[in-house]
């Protein structure tokens, strides 16, 4: 009978479902008494869980890092993401590296010297640097490593950059390595430092870009104080364990957890149980929550990124033709935005208080405050000011009390990437300030990748709100304001062309003297102050936390508590 | 038209949805604003605009989406590969297989509870209606049906962990890492008693409020009167008459929860950090992955449309007055 079949076939069906339920409910009832090995992160190898694994310190010691990202790669000739860099910076070393002071220091060489002409570099190696996998590293490998670059500037896409001008690297004996280029070559530490030495058996196999850039180097062999025990690909746990052999001393950790946490507040909530004992990106609205957790220290460290007011300064010949206000091309137009904007209010408010004020593109920690020009004469906030600077300039309150000049009438555009919680509020602030000034602006949240669109290469805005992270050397922030960038992949998106400015940029790269390329650099910082394609609104703390009742020994510094150089002197705490 | 032709059709149905679902997909992701190079590459990383361009035409990006891209695609597919994610730099099968199993492992396994405990109060509140079991059990499938997803799970997750000691999230502790999840039972169903508690919780309400009213429209037919007036038990009628007629709507919500189960719960799998396909989806997205998109879209519009033919099928079976046509 049909109706007896479907009885039973429900039954069946039901009888299944009970059976999977019953393995579903039966595992966490076991679970309880498995629970303390399991709780606790005994070492990877050792597979006798059985024992309860004692507090840390007595046994190894771990410590576990939750990250907000994946490394995407372990591979630096496709690494983009910073959780790589932080990965890299652990695993890898280059030849020279940069010291939480700002300057930079011997990673594998031990001291270096340029030539008189400036175009040879030569650097002495440190005494007993091994591989991880214990073979003695030679400086024709680290020769090798950067002439790979130099050869496959497409197939190493990411560390192409740094080998501009570039013509050959060697190692003349088995100590030295010696890079020769083109032209002299200002930043050549900070350069080198994101060179890394990478095993060349493992890259020598690859013969076309393509191939080289699918290799993910998930066991990658490198120098660092922290090898490489085990990543999983898919979750991006990361399990690093100390360098016994590292050359410049074996770290005080037994071991480096690193894991990802999609959502920010499980990140927190895992700190403050004890999960993970260091986040080294915290969100700024949990900052001052973390604070008050028992046995966890915050910092808050003036750090490397800045967020500005971009102002529509493209040439108006350009193709396709920007659509900007004209009246921003007038230099009392800008010098009353700036007048407008009470940058101390934005940041006590919106970023409550954990960044300072801005004035230029070079933030104060780039070098260790070496290459910030410190004589820069802020504009003060004073809206009588703003309003007396437009009425002056010829630009008259019309009935709505917008200002308006002959045709052009003080409204703007005001976009922002809708990827960012902070640029609402602020654009919210700007808009009162400017209305009061008689100028009016029309807030709008895009999407980060249709506003690239917008600005470059086709200068469709007004203003935008937008923030940087610039590299530790000034080059790479100087070089977004040049005219050449404007192009399609190209990184300026104010549009700011300046010939003279574009000749000092180039100038800049070729001065080796640091002081010399200071001045360049100082007066470069003036030029773009004082024409305001950006107003640089503040710079962004960095904010991290860590179980200060378990570690000790970070060094705090804008490079992090993560870096190599902090993470050697980490210990537990007694 | 007998049951093979019937199968026959729906089959063929069913690729030619896929077929259009895979067009529609190729063209939508790449209307979408923005430069896939540079979703990959970020902001902040010094990549000149030449070696932008190289990958551009690494990725193909540099020949005309029709016809150049799109026959590209479909004969890559045609040969059974889905090409190689842009942003992972893995192929895109083998990242869809690894996430596939762990999120069927959680999804099941929270559909399965909340099917279970869901019938079965639903069977409950409509045998007992009017009562305080009916009452409360109405009110808590309500609240259970409405809480955000995200809520519901950020505080069990700091509940759980204070309190319980439960993991704050991954799938298991990270000294785990890499070893075959059989050999981690203990560990692995600690990381997922509160995602799978959380979806429980979530889609047991929208069960138990299907069940109930499907139960007391079936206890009001004049069979199940009839089937009283013959003297049988409370227990027989609930079992003999009125328990299968009530399951039809079941079974399709059933079927097409489980379609959709693939995409993954992208709330819950972000909240516990669990590494499945729905986090893929969204990485996928905003890295603008066209590979891995594509890869993952077809996942999903194949899972769907299966458990809708599945739903389907099984309907014929369940309901005689249903005809195959």
């Amino acid at each position: 009978m049909r109706n007896k079949q479907l009885f039973y076939g429900i039954l069946v069906i039901l009888a299944l479902l009970l059976a999977a339920c019953g393995g579903a409910t039966q595992a966490p009832v076991e679970a309880p008494a498995v629970e303390e090995p399991a709780a606790e992160e005994p070492a990877a190898e050792e597979p006798a869980a059985e024992e309860p694994a004692a507090e840390e310190p007595a046994g190894e010691v771990v410590l576990n890092m939750g990250m907000q990202g994946k490394p995407d790669t372990l591979n630096p000739a496709y690494a983009f993401l910073t959780e790589s860099y932080t990965v890299f910076d652990l695993i890898y070393s280059p030849l020279t590296t940069e010291a939480p002071t700002g300057e930079y220091v011997g990673g594998l060489a031990k001291e270096w010297s340029v030539s008189e002409d400036g175009l040879t570099w030569t650097f002495t190696l440190k005494d007993n640097i091994k591989w991880h996998n214990g073979e003695a590293l030679t400086a024709d490998q680290v020769a090798w490593a950067i002439d790979a670059v130099i050869a496959d500037p497409d197939g190493w896409a990411a560390m192409s950059g740094y080998v501009g001008g570039f013509s050959e690297v060697t190692a003349p004996d088995d100590k030295t390595v010696q890079v020769v280029t083109e032209s002299p070559i200002a930043n050549m530490e900070y350069r080198l430092s994101f060179l890394y030495a990478v095993y060349p058996p493992d890259f020598e196999v690859f013969t076309t870009p393509e191939d080289l850039q699918n290799f993910t180097n998930f066991e990658a062999i490198g120098t660092g104080p922290f090898k490489i025990n085990t990543f999983d690909k898919d979750t991006g746990v990361l399990i690093l364990d100390a360098n016994a052999d590292y050359f410049d001393g074996a770290p005080k950790l037994d071991r480096v957890i690193m894991q990802t946490f999609d959502n920010a507040d499980a990140m927190i909530q895992a700190l403050k149980v004890g999960d993970i004992d260091l986040i080294n990106e915290l969100p700024a609205s949990a900052f001052t929550t973390v604070q008050g957790y028992e046995g966890v220290s915050t910092i808050s460290y003036p750090g490397r990124y800045f967020n500005e007011l971009i102002i529509n300064s493209v040439d108006p010949a350009n193709d396709p033709a920007p659509t900007g206000n004209p009246a921003l091309a007038d230099p009392a137009v800008r010098l009353a935005i700036e007048t407008a904007i009470n940058r101390q209010d934005i940041v006590d408010i919106v970023l409550q208080g954990l960044a300072t004020v801005g004035d230029t593109i070079v933030p104060p920690t780039l070098g260790g405050g070496f290459w910030h020009n410190p004589n820069i004469q802020r504009v003060e906030f004073n809206l009588e000011e703003a309003s007396r600077i437009l009425e002056e300039a010829g630009y008259v309150a019309g009935s709505d009390g917008v200002r308006t000049k002959d045709d052009m009438r003080l409204e703007f555009r005001l976009q922002f990437p809708s990827d960012n919680t902070v640029y609402p509020r602020m654009a919210d602030m700007i808009a009162d300030w400017f209305n009061q000034a008689g100028m009016k602006v029309n807030p709008e949240a895009v999407d980060p990748d249709a506003l690239v669109a917008a600005t470059t290469p086709a200068g469709d805005y007004d203003l935008v709100l937008w923030g940087w992270g610039p590299d530790p050397d000034p080059d790479f922030i100087l070089s977004v304001m040049t005219t050449d960038q404007f192009v399609d992949g190209g990184w300026s998106d104010s549009g700011y062309h300046n010939p003279e400015y574009d000749q000092m940029y180039l100038d800049q790269q070729l001065l080796v003297d640091d002081k010399e390329r200071q001045a360049v650099i100082w007066e470069m910082q003036e030029m773009v102050y004082s024409d305001r394609p950006y107003i640089v609104l503040y710079y962004e703390n960095l904010l991290q936390a860590y179980r200060s009742d378990r570690f000790t020994g970070f060094v705090e510094s804008p490079l992090g508590i993560e870096i190599g150089l902090s993470m050697i002197n980490v210990e537990p705490v007694q | 038209m007998n049951r093979r032709d019937y199968l026959l059709r729906k089959f063929g149905l069913s690729l030619v949805t896929i077929l259009v679902v895979v067009i529609i997909n190729f063209l939508l992701f790449r209307v979408l604003p923005g430069d896939p190079v540079r979703s990959v590459i970020g902001r902040n990383v010094r990549i000149s605009a030449e070696t932008q361009k190289a990958l551009r035409e690494q990725f193909g990006l540099d020949k005309p989406v029709f016809p150049d891209q799109f026959f590209d695609t479909l004969g890559q597919w045609a040969r059974g590969n889905l090409g190689i994610s842009w942003s992972l730099r893995r192929p895109v099968s083998e990242i869809l297989i690894s996430k596939l199993g762990n999120t069927l492992l959680l999804i099941g396994l929270g559909q399965i509870l909340a099917i279970i405990f869901g019938v079965l109060l639903g069977l409950l509140a409509g045998w007992k209606r009017k009562t305080a079991i009916d009452v409360g059990a109405l009110t808590f499938s309500l609240i259970a049906w409405a809480i955000p997803t995200f809520w519901l799970g950020i505080i069990l997750l700091a509940a759980g962990s204070t309190w319980l000691g439960l993991p704050t999230g991954g799938i298991v502790s990270p000294a785990n890492t890499g070893k075959p999840l059989h050999t981690v039972i203990p560990d692995l169903a600690r990381h997922l008693i509160l995602p799978t508690l959380t979806l429980t919780i979530l889609y047991l309400g929208e069960y138990m409020l299907i069940m109930r009213s499907s139960i007391l429209e079936v206890l009001s037919e004049d069979y199940i009167l009839t089937a009283k007036a013959k003297g049988m038990s409370h227990w027989q009628v609930l079992r003999k008459h009125a328990l299968k007629n009530a399951m039809l709507p079941i079974v399709t919500l059933i079927a097409l929860n489980l379609g959709f189960t693939v995409s993954g719960a992208i709330y819950i799998e972000t909240v516990f950090s669990y590494d499945g396909l729905g986090k893929l989806f969204q990485t996928a997205l905003t890295k603008q992955d066209y590979p891995l998109l594509q890869g993952a879209f077809l996942l999903l519009a194949i899972s769907v449309i299966v458990a809708n033919m599945i739903a389907d099928l099984l309907y014929t079976y369940l309901d005689p007055r249903i005809k195959a046509t």
